[in-house]
């Protein structure tokens, strides 16, 4: 199927990349960014835009597990790989905690909840300066290491967060075309009616938040052994926003659409850097006519065009090549 | 043996009675009707026994099986199924992507194994796609396979949300006025896909307000007035009942038959 021919050619992109423009500043730092914020992307789309449920405090989750890497290798000594998963085991419980009670909420109530635990968890961060180093931060974070094999160039990295990227790309698109992943789909369209197709609709909110947090969590270990370095601004409410922003840029509820989204928010405020003092309002004013012009997201939206417009060319008679004149 | 028995059931939403001392049995196997005028406590009843609402008072028993205190997904897991007033379709999903949803508690596949997309999970989504079809099909739907949900005329919507709601293959199969707004054409193949439904041996509990069709389809009805019961018995027994006459038809009997 074409999720299928989708996956083969973001594949493809990520692999061809590197090799035609080897040592290239958009290719291995820029695109690693990129990655990075896909995999956050394509998470938060798995709560956001499948099941519905917004979230403006998902840099937290990427904070958690940023952090209890970096606190865990620095001041205790850890090897990066326990730390990673003793992060994934403390974001994944407090989302699991957070879930019911918050997730009976709905609509601006869940943003409002959401932001509320997103600022919390900043503030912790900021505060807590014994643990966290404070605002300036946590800084010689050791770098990841398979066996061996030491993920210290830009190469390297770009490797093993492209891998990660189509890891969880992978496994979105499965998730979202199996039994589970209709029943997010299911409880976006009415919760009423998923509850009475059999589908316990709190217990699916939960897991599916938990599983968005999960993900979140492993971005932000990677983050902070790519970057060797974490800060509270590399997690707050600012970046919540960008992440729903390139969600809803790529269109929502299309695993692809989060990627799309995630790349072109990440490359759009490099390339405009030649306009300097306008580059925000370029910016903005970018995203402003994406958004009146395609209100379903770009992705989704230039999908939608192309298919318009290969519909109404097969539709015309007379121009099929294949038909006899 | 009933069905579904209801006892003393009671519902008031801040003073206003909705349901109040109702008492019911529905034996297997039947279209059993519910009717009465707006505001008589049918939807209340349909969520009551559903899950929705928890009763004020009283007992629901479907099979053996008390209902009180269930959610929505554990009395879909006795097998009671239902439809809704106003459509609660998934309208982001595709027409067979509904049935299939109707058809999760004949499946067991977890979110893990699903990511992974496991060779038995494989099996599983063609299984689940077949059952889809059948529902489909059943409800001669099987055209419109394809389509987007929200891509669907209204009548189709009305005949997909009872497909979806077979696909879970229930045992009772309630339904909140199938027939509204539906032309003629459609109500007479309504009536033909109830029968149907009925005797594939899914019982039918029909809340209608178009009386040629409950008077046509059902085998018993039960008339609400004001949230508790004033008649119940046989389609030619409610027709003849002057209790029914008077409340429910304004002293003339005029149905289109």
């Amino acid at each position: 199927m074409s999720q299928r021919k989708g996956f083969y050619l973001l594949t493809l992109l990520v692999v061809l990349l590197p090799l035609l423009f080897p040592d290239n500043y958009f290719v291995t730092v820029v695109a690693v960014s990129a990655g990075l914020n896909a995999i956050l992307a394509v998470s938060l789309n798995l709560l956001m835009g499948y099941a519905g449920q917004i979230s403006l405090g998902h840099a937290a989750f990427f904070g958690m597990g940023a952090y209890t890497s970096a606190i865990l290798t620095t001041k205790f000594a850890w090897n990066p790989w326990p730390a990673m998963v003793a992060g994934m085991i403390l974001t994944g419980t407090i989302a699991f905690f957070m879930a019911r009670p918050v997730l009976k909420l709905k609509g601006h109530y869940l943003a409002m909840a959401t932001l509320g635990f997103g600022i919390i968890i900043n503030i912790i961060l900021v505060q807590a300066v014994g643990l966290t180093g404070g605002p300036d931060g946590l800084g010689e974070i050791p770098t990841l290491s398979f066996f061996g094999w030491q993920v210290d160039t830009d190469l390297r990295w770009y490797i093993v967060i492209g891998s990660c990227m189509l890891l969880v790309v992978w496994l979105a698109l499965n998730l979202i075309n199996s039994r589970s992943g209709r029943a997010l789909r299911a409880l976006h369209g009415s919760e009423v009616a998923a509850e009475m197709m059999g589908i316990d609709t709190t217990a699916t909110k939960t897991g599916v938040f938990v599983m968005a947090a999960l993900i979140a969590s492993l971005a932000g270990s990677l983050f902070a052994h790519q970057q060797s370095f974490v800060s509270p601004d590399s997690c707050d409410f600012f970046f919540s926003i960008e992440l729903v922003t390139m969600v809803v840029l790529g269109g929502m509820a299309s695993t692809y659409g989060a990627v799309f989204g995630a790349i072109v928010l990440t490359f759009l405020p490099e390339l405009l850097v030649v306009f300097e003092d306008f580059e925000v309002m370029i910016f903005g004013a970018i995203l402003m006519s994406m958004m009146i012009f395609l209100p379903q997201g770009m992705f989704v939206g230039m999908q939608n065009l192309l298919q318009r417009l290969t519909h109404r060319r097969s539709a015309l008679p007379g121009e099929d090549p294949n038909e006899p004149a | 043996m009933n069905l579904l028995e209801v006892e003393g059931l009671e519902k008031s939403f801040g003073g206003v009675t909705a349901i109040s001392d109702l008492h019911f049995e529905v034996p297997p196997g039947l279209v059993y009707s519910v009717i009465g005028p707006n505001g008589a406590g049918k939807t209340t009843l349909f969520n009551m026994l559903s899950g929705i609402y928890k009763p004020d008072e009283g007992r629901v028993r479907f099979d053996d099986h008390d209902l009180n205190g269930l959610l929505p997904h554990q009395v879909a897991q006795l097998g009671v199924s239902r439809t809704f007033q106003n459509l609660q379709l998934f309208f982001n999903m595709s027409v067979l992507d509904n049935v299939m949803v109707g058809c999760h508690l004949r499946s067991h596949s977890g979110p893990l194994s699903g990511a992974l997309r496991l060779p038995n999970v494989r099996r599983e989504e063609e299984l689940t796609e077949h059952w889809g079809h059948e529902a489909l099909e059943f409800c001669g739907l099987d055209d419109l396979i394809g389509r987007e949900a929200s891509a669907l005329p209204y009548g189709a919507l009305k005949r997909l949300e009872i497909a979806r709601a077979l696909a879970s293959r229930p045992r009772l199969l309630m339904m909140d006025e199938p027939a509204a707004g539906l032309n003629d054409t459609e109500t007479v193949e309504l009536r033909a896909l109830i029968r149907r439904i009925c005797d594939a041996g899914i019982t039918v509990l029909l809340v209608e307000h178009n009386m040629g069709l409950v008077m046509q389809v059902s085998d018993r009805i039960l008339v609400l007035d004001y949230g508790s019961r004033l008649a119940e018995g046989s389609p030619e027994q409610i027709r003849s009942d002057p209790k029914v006459i008077e409340a429910y038809l304004g002293g003339e009997v005029q149905y289109a038959v």
